[in-house]
């Protein structure tokens, strides 16, 4: 039995787990044993499964040729004259495939996925019954969509699975809805996401109209045909179309501000939907559909761009903020902007490691702040943390190693992801890509500069959360106390992948003479569009080496400057002292460079005002005509009403009222009132007579 | 052209819910409540239940119009009995049988006084809805799109809200004024298809005078273009206002404001797919020259209301207006679409007209729920529901993902067949359409946030009722639907293909870009030499 | 001339020596004796028309009697039937009103009878001078008719002012009809046809003369600018006599405006078109936009039948084949729904006089859905909403103008009639809207009276039989209309 050819049952059982969670348990409020056993099938079915299929597949079929399996016919949108002026069938199938791309994504996703149900039944034990129901079948409708989403064979199937996201980010966020600012951090995030869309959606017409399909694998063909760049232009627009809904997804700039929001939502959310899964969505439709980009210089340079300023502005941001969550939140996001700075220089494959390592050790992360928090009870500002590592102490030790991770200590994994990343990038600076050396030198400097910064925001976090002496004061301390197995077990997991992880699937072969050793290298190549130019690496030996040294060079003056202001003296006076010598600086980080402010001022505003503006132009001018009609014909009406009175009714009034006077007078009244409508007649004949000589003689 | 099998089915389908008016009318004790509902809810159910088997019985491959009746009426005009539906008409009647049994299910309380006047309006008016989605012959159709108003402007205005006399007869005037208008356009295509029109020098085919549809059909190559002008002109008039298309849409909200819970499902499930259904089965394939001409402002109007619409719903601080406000932002799309004029747009638009049908019609019966517990439909009445009533606020959300187009539920394969659509028209089309989306969310998530999150601040929500099984089971077949279109809407479209076909064909004729398909087109269609035709419309 | 040429005349004859029986009778028998006499004067209007069917009918085409005064054709018995019909229903709407009246019922049955009798005389007249004397004798039965209740002033005051301004017209009228006899030697109305046939004639005098005629006529049908009688003479007169002569002697008076103007004067249609483009369509406006502000509901029907002649003269205007039938359909329609309507405002009484103010309707549909109901039919009816025979009537004289390509009145008319609706609906507001307990509602009650339900539920019947399946009616209308030709 083939498991990859029923490679849609693997969404398919976390969307049962969370149909019975939803509807049953929720409905009747079932044990939470039954509800968490049943989440727990529904991904654990789904990791499972997803693992055989995928290792089946790799030694079963040849992994260079995606493998389609379409499990019914969906949307049937009749017949279409493309630009080309042939006729395309809009036949949108539900189809899923199996390659590379996706198994890989399909590897962490299922299992960071089932690691954090795991850990949510110990985070979530205090809900009531059917709250917990109702957050473990949104989280497994997640699990349904992230992988519908990374299973998809073509923009429509990958659409579905990117609009359900959204949906389950939309409630998870506003899990806590009782709380205002949750539900709209929840509405923010999908309105900010629709945005996003809005790009997507046109994109996905664009390409249909311009390859009459939507299908990855004939996309693919169709641009690897091309070798007279007739598709440029085409591809340009797809491209930065397509890119529109990855900074919507991905939280980049201009579109990031919903995702430090969305840490209202319970801590293990954070970690899967907000650090690894969902928001990487946009690095992987960028990479799932390289062939654009690598088509135009001009899509490319766009996604560089914004990625390597969001990387650093979301760090400089992370420097000073106070709410453990919040820091993380912006370190996602600035990761976010190094995949997509990787993207953009032609590196899809690194971005997508970056997207496996970062997984392990930012879901480490905010696991082992939910951990935190949780021992904290539910406070969240480091600023009356300190000295937890004697009461934590596993999850210290994990989060120490997630953080060395991200900081990029070698040889942990975010270590060589990231350097991979820096490397490309420099490399696309070097051999001057598509003529745009300079930008991307400037970039790869940005991204240097943000791995120090990276470096100093996590250790500033660890020193404060970790050291020092407990500020959170007498009574929370006492309540101060390790979390549950579930809780901890994915913690060390994690951890431990956070270390190996790097080398394990993506040894930096080329530092040690020992190229192709780097096992996802060789495996996402064929998923990239490569027109075969540039075998073998630009960047000498030394200088990868020299490369190497700087970044971790760079790396460690991070940690070293975090040490000097947040381990060595726990007043942080010299941080205060530095605030004060720069209290723009500090207020501009501090305020997020007042981003939300300005768009609430403009966008936000404007569109409600211009909402209220056109409902008084529909009350008053669209619906005042309307009623301006009805009221002249009544007044119209009134008035030859009048002219009828005047003549008729008066007399009658007056009649009536002047019953008792005299016969004779009443009579002479009468007749004299009689004539008057003789004169009406005799004019109307007249007025008659008139039209009629005009026209007939 | 016709296929007569199964006839009787289809007048039965019609005229099941008057016959059982009158018995009604006459057999039934005002005062007898629980009579009344059994005996109406009964009808409305056996209506939908034979209405199903045209679902199965439709052929698509058949003849273009199947379960058809003709008879005579008015011989000495050529006035004729003539039923007879398409896929198209099918999905339509279909649609209105299940929306008109739910409307009857969900007047159980809400109707409290008059309930006999109240029953009887509905059943008479669901026979005047279905009978213009079976009529084949002008005047027939003419005579059930005007005896529908009467029976809703009595819902409104009897069992109405305070402003109910005003939206009443507003609703009654404005579209009645439509309707006339259209009459006129009706009678010119007669005497054009006979001895034309004496002093204004048009010179008529000299057919013998008919009023059949399908006839009309075959010579609508042969109409000048200017005199196409003035006819598309009063049927727009007619079709638009019931649409309701920007700027004529001002009854709505009025009439959705006012009328009771059904009323509104009916309105917006139903009554304003008529405008649509008009365009597609008269103004397209009848006025082939005009349409093409008219696409650009249709296509601007459309884009308008689409925008506008979502812009003004999200300035409304009362459910009901804002649920209204949306309608016209969703006909803004099945506009579009069908005035993209090509097969993926006018599937898209036949589709949403289903959609919209299916998720307003459940908006409304979501808000006239909470409605009838508090009489008040201000949103700032509310808040925090989540809490309280948590399946209603489930069935809230499922219903509010499909309006705003969320795959894998309705709206999404409507909105988005519309856009394919309307970008292979013109990507401008698409770009501002789009923005509909965004708005869409916008408006609708906003709602909901402000109705069902937060704490319950309003001490009046602190111990509302949760949905009761009957309204549950008002709610479930729509949502039913809603995914049924949304995950597999195969069927549908398979349905729809054959008109959409068949009216693309038609409308081929005056496109500059098929000129030669044209000419055969009018070859194969026209009685009289093709040439005529082809010179008419050639450039 | 030989005997049996006055057999097709028997009708009339019967119908005269009918009238003197009643008038006799009525001095004896009373105001008890109402109801008895009703039934004689129905009767014997029965009794005409199976004469009119059995005598009365054309043999072979269209035959003059009587020295080419009267012509025996389909159309004559179209109307009479009609008009006996509409005169035996007010009748008897009007027994047990007069019963409540303190006036005797014989000289009003008599003078229906009369009246009636003129009418007949104007649907088959074929020569200006025998029109002419049927129309007299059909107004001057009507002038006293509106001031039967003697003693109440709307009732004599409105008697007075019909009469005036109507011999006014009828001075126009007999004028125009003395210069086209100057013109062209003729009063016999087929001899004025061939003539003009032969050669049509531009002759200034004859040309006025058809205008002046047109004026007169204009002023029977109430048509605009001439229609400044017509709210006086219907809220004045009794409402049964307001209905009979919102009906019969409009039906004559277009029965007889076919007569000239598509028959005899057709020739010079070019002439006379422009005046009634213009009457018809200021008819419609004036009457339909002056109804909607009436609180007074015989003053609003009254400007209602304004309109509707207004509608009606279109089928003039399009001066076609269709046009004469879609008129004629009209007028039988018009005729049992205007009779319906006013029905109703016989029987609603208040303040002892009948229930006039559209406040008297308020909450009727509460406490009589029945007679709700068929008011609402009526209303329906005159505002042409289908499935009522006031929708089949207005469907083909738009058809008419259609085809005679008058596109622009047709559109006028189409407008006119949606804005019709509004003040018919002000009544159906009263009764289904109001539940008569507001405050200033003052909701009259209904009588019991059989007869007169009688008649109402007839006209329900066939306005909404005629407006289901038109298909017999259209056919004898279409038959009668052949008379003229077209």
């Amino acid at each position: 039995m083939k498991l990859y050819d029923l490679i849609w049952l693997v969404p398919l059982f976390p969307l049962i787990g969370a149909a019975f969670n939803g509807l049953v348990s929720n409905r009747l409020g079932l044990k939470k044993s039954v509800t968490h056993t049943v989440a727990l099938l529904g991904s654990g079915a789904a990791w499972l499964w997803g693992w055989g299929a995928v290792i089946q597949w790799y030694f079963t079929e040849d992994y260079h040729q995606p493998y389609v399996v379409k499990a019914f016919t969906w949307i049937t949108g009749g017949d279409l004259k493309i630009l080309d002026g042939s006729v395309a069938p809009v036949d949108i199938a539900a189809s899923f495939q199996v390659d590379p791309l996706s198994a890989v994504m399909l590897g962490f996703v299922t299992f960071v996925g089932f690691l954090i149900h795991l850990y949510s039944v110990g985070y979530m034990h205090g809900e009531s019954d059917r709250a917990y129901a109702r957050y473990f079948s949104y989280l497994n409708l997640f699990m349904f969509a992230m992988l519908t989403l990374i299973t998809g064979s073509n923009l429509p199937v990958l659409f579905v699975g990117w609009e359900g996201v959204g949906l389950c980010s939309y409630l998870l966020i506003g899990f806590y809805f009782e709380k205002g600012w949750c539900a709209s951090a929840g509405m923010k995030a999908f309105v900010v996401n629709r945005i996003g869309d809005f790009g997507f959606i046109l994109a996905i017409f664009a390409a249909f109209m311009v390859f009459g399909t939507l299908e990855f694998s004939e996309l693919f063909q169709a641009m690897q045909g091309d070798h007279h760049g007739q598709f440029a232009a085409a591809a340009t627009i797809i491209g930065l179309l397509l890119f529109v809904g990855a900074v919507g997804k991905s939280a980049q700039i201009p579109l990031f501000v919903w995702l430090p929001d969305a840490m209202a939502g319970p801590t293990p959310v954070s970690a899967l939907i907000h650090a690894a899964t969902m928001v990487t969505a946009g690095v992987y439709m960028v990479a799932r559909c390289n062939y654009f980009y690598q088509a135009s210089p001009t899509a490319m340079l766009v996604v560089a761009v914004v990625g390597g300023v969001t990387a650093v502005m979301a760090a400089t941001i992370g420097l000073v903020q106070n709410d453990i969550k919040k820091v993380l939140a912006y370190s996602t996001v600035s990761q976010l902007g190094y995949m997509f700075l990787a993207a953009g220089v032609g590196a899809y494959v690194a971005a997508i490691f970056h997207v496996v390592t970062h997984a392990f050790f930012k879901a480490c992360l905010f696991l082992g702040s939910g951990s935190v928090i949780h021992a904290c009870g539910g406070e969240q500002d480091m600023r009356k943390m300190g000295g937890l590592k004697k009461y934590v102490p596993t999850t210290f030790w994990t989060f120490v190693a997630a953080t060395v991770a991200i900081a990029g200590i070698p040889p942990l994994a975010g270590f060589v992801s990231k350097d991979a990343i820096l490397a490309k990038a420099f490399e696309a600076g070097f051999t001057d890509l598509n003529g745009f050396g300079n930008v991307y030198f400037l970039l790869w400097m940005l991204g240097l500069g943000g791995a120090g910064l990276t470096a100093f925001y996590m250790f500033r976090l660890v020193f404060m959360t970790f050291y020092g002496k407990f500020r959170g004061g007498e009574e929370a301390e006492h309540h101060l106390h390790e979390s549950p197995w579930t809780m901890t077990l994915p913690l060390q997991i994690l951890a431990v992948l956070s270390i190996v992880g790097g080398l394990l699937i993506g040894f930096p072969g080329q530092l040690f003479h020992l190229e192709g050793w780097s096992f996802i290298d060789r495996f996402l190549e064929p998923v990239v569009l490569s027109h075969g130019e540039h075998a073998g690496h630009a960047v000498s030996f030394g200088l990868e080496w020299a490369l190497v040294l700087l970044s971790v060079g760079v790396a460690v003056t991070g940690i070293v400057v975090a040490w000097r202001f947040y381990k060595d003296d726990l007043e942080f006076k010299r941080a205060t002292a530095l605030a004060e010598r720069f209290p723009l600086v500090y207020k501009l980080l501090l305020n997020k460079y007042w981003v939300d402010e300005i768009y609430g001022a403009t966008v936000i505003a404007g569109t409600i005002k211009l909402a209220r503006f056109l409902w008084e132009v529909d009350a008053r001018v669209v619906d005042g005509a309307v009623n301006g009609t009805a009221h002249t014909t009544v007044g119209s009406s009134f008035l030859s009403g009048i002219f009828d009175l005047r003549v008729v009714d008066g007399a009658v009034n007056l009649v009536g009222t002047t019953y008792d006077v005299a016969s004779r007078w009443f009579r002479r009244l009468q007749v004299g009132f009689t004539q008057g409508y003789a004169m009406v007649m005799v004019f109307g004949a007249a007025i008659l007579l008139g039209v009629f000589y005009l026209i007939k003689l | 052209m016709m296929d007569f099998q199964y006839g009787w089915l289809l007048n039965l389908i019609c005229y099941v819910p008057l016959a059982g008016a009158l018995l009604m009318m006459v057999f039934i004790n005002k005062d007898n409540s629980t009579a009344l509902k059994t005996w109406a809810t009964l009808v409305a159910g056996i209506d939908f239940v034979i209405s199903i088997p045209l679902w199965f019985l439709y052929k698509p491959d058949g003849a273009e119009f199947q379960f058809a009746t003709q008879a005579d009426w008015i011989p000495s005009v050529g006035v004729r009995y003539l039923f007879g539906v398409d896929g198209f008409a099918v999905l339509l009647i279909l649609l209105t049988t299940l929306l008109g049994f739910i409307a009857v299910y969900c007047s159980f309380t809400a109707i409290s006084e008059r309930q006999k006047e109240y029953y009887i309006f509905l059943l008479i008016l669901q026979t005047g809805m279905l009978g213009v989605f079976c009529s084949l012959d002008f005047i027939l159709f003419y005579v059930f799109w005007e005896v529908m108003l009467v029976p809703m402007y009595f819902l409104i205005g009897v069992w109405g809200g305070p402003r109910r006399l005003y939206a009443a007869i507003k609703f009654f005037l404005y579209t009645l004024v439509g309707s006339v208008l259209m009459l006129v356009g009706i009678l010119t295509l007669y005497w054009f298809n006979a001895d034309g029109l004496a002093a204004i020098g048009l010179k008529g085919l000299g057919n013998a005078p008919t009023f059949s549809v399908a006839h009309l059909y075959t010579i609508a190559a042969q109409i000048p273009p200017e005199v196409q002008f003035w006819v598309f002109l009063a049927f727009f008039v007619g079709f638009a206002i019931k649409v309701p298309m920007f700027p004529f849409h001002t009854w709505l909200p009025d009439a959705h404001v006012e009328a009771p819970t059904a009323g509104s499902v009916i309105l917006a499930a139903v009554l304003l797919k008529m405008g649509t259904y008009g365009f597609i089965r008269f103004s397209l394939p009848l006025l082939p020259d005009a349409t093409v001409k008219a696409v650009g402002w249709i296509g601007v109007l459309a884009i308008v209301a689409i925008i506008y619409g979502a812009l003004v719903a999200m300035a409304q601080k009362d459910m009901k207006k804002l649920v209204a406000y949306s309608s016209v932002s969703h006909m803004g799309f099945v506009m579009l679409g069908m005035f993209a004029l090509n097969d993926a747009g006018l599937r898209g638009s036949i589709l949403q007209m289903l959609n919209h049908g299916v998720s307003t019609g459940a908006l409304f019966l979501l808000v006239g729920i909470v409605y009838e517990r508090r009489h008040n439909r201000m949103i700032s009445e509310y808040g925090g529901l989540a809490k309280v009533m948590p399946l209603y606020a489930m069935f809230f959300l499922i219903i509010t993902m499909s309006s705003i187009g969320l795959p894998t539920l309705n709206g999404f394969i409507g909105e988005f067949t519309i856009l394919i659509g309307a970008y292979a028209h013109s990507w401008v089309w698409a770009l501002c359409a789009a923005s509909g989306i965004v708005l869409g969310a916008a408006y609708m998530l906003w709602l909901y946030q402000r109705v069902f999150f937060g704490e319950v601040s309003n001490e009046k929500n602190k111990d509302l009722a949760d949905l009761n099984r009957r309204e549950q089971w008002t709610l479930i077949p729509l949502i039913v639907v809603a995914f049924w279109v949304g995950l597999y809407p195969k069927p549908f479209f398979d349905r729809m293909a054959p008109t959409v076909d068949r009216v693309l064909e038609r409308v081929a004729v005056a496109m500059p870009a098929d000129a030669e398909t044209a000419a055969d087109h009018v070859a194969e269609l026209a009685t009289q030499p093709a040439d005529e035709g082809a010179g008419e419309h050639g450039e | 001339m030989s005997l049996e040429q006055f057999v097709p005349f028997l009708p009339e004859i019967f119908l005269a020596g009918a009238g003197f029986v009643v008038l006799l009778l009525g001095i004896p028998m009373g105001r008890q004796g109402v109801r008895a006499l009703s039934l004689i004067g129905a009767g014997s209007l029965a009794v005409t028309g199976v004469l009119v069917w059995l005598v009365g009918r054309p043999t072979e085409g269209p035959q003059t009697i009587l020295g080419d005064m009267l012509v025996v054709d389909n159309m004559a018995v179209f109307f009479k039937l009609l008009m006996l019909g509409a005169a035996a229903i007010s009748i008897f709407m009007a027994a047990g009103f007069l019963e409540r009246s303190r006036y005797g019922g014989g000289e009003y049955i008599a003078l229906i009878l009369f009246a009636t009798l003129g009418t007949m005389i104007m649907a088959s007249g074929a020569n200006l001078a025998s029109l002419y004397v049927g129309l007299e004798l059909m107004a001057l039965s009507v002038y006293v008719l509106v001031g039967y209740f003697k003693l109440e002033i709307k009732s004599n005051e409105g008697a007075v002012k019909y009469f005036v301004l109507g011999a006014t017209s009828s001075a126009v009228l007999l004028y125009g009809i003395s210069l086209v006899y100057g013109a062209l030697g003729t009063l016999d109305l087929a001899t004025i046809r061939s003539t003009l046939t032969a050669v049509p004639s531009a002759n200034p005098m004859l040309v006025l003369g058809i205008v002046l005629v047109g004026f007169g006529m204009l002023f029977k049908v109430a048509a605009v600018p001439f229609h400044v009688w017509t709210p006086d003479a219907y809220e004045g007169a009794p409402t049964p006599v307001t209905a009979f002569i919102s009906v019969a002697p409009k039906a004559a008076a277009f029965a007889m405006f076919m007569r000239l103007f598509l028959g005899a004067f057709a020739p010079e249609v070019e002439y006379w078109r422009v005046i009634l483009w213009v009457a018809s369509a200021a008819t419609m406006i004036y009457g339909n936009v002056v109804a909607l502000t009436q609180d007074n509901v015989k003053r609003m029907l009254a400007y209602s039948s304004i309109a509707h002649a207004g509608y009606a003269l279109m089928g003039l205007v399009a001066a076609n084949a269709m046009g004469a039938w879609s008129l004629l359909m009209y007028m039988l329609v018009y005729a049992f729904m205007n009779l319906g309507a006013f029905g109703f405002v016989i029987l609603l009484e208040s303040k002892g006089y009948a229930g006039e103010e559209i406040g008297d309707f308020a909450g009727l549909s509460r406490r009589h859905p029945a007679a709700a109901l068929g008011m609402l039919v009526f209303m329906l009816a005159l505002a042409g909403i289908p499935p009522t025979a006031g929708f089949m009537g207005k469907l083909y004289l738009f058809a008419a103008a259609i085809e005679g390509g008058y596109v622009v009145l047709t559109l006028i008319a189409v407008i006119m009639s949606a804005v019709s609706l509004y003040y018919y609906f002000r009544i159906v507001v009263q009764m289904y809207l109001r539940d008569g307990t507001e405050e200033g509602a003052a909701p009259a009650e209904l009588l019991e009276d059989r007869w007169t339900e009688a008649m109402i539920a007839v006209c329900v019947v066939i306005t909404m039989v005629v407006g289901i399946y038109p298909a017999p009616v259209v056919g004898w209308a279409k038959a009668a209309a052949g008379a003229l030709g077209l």
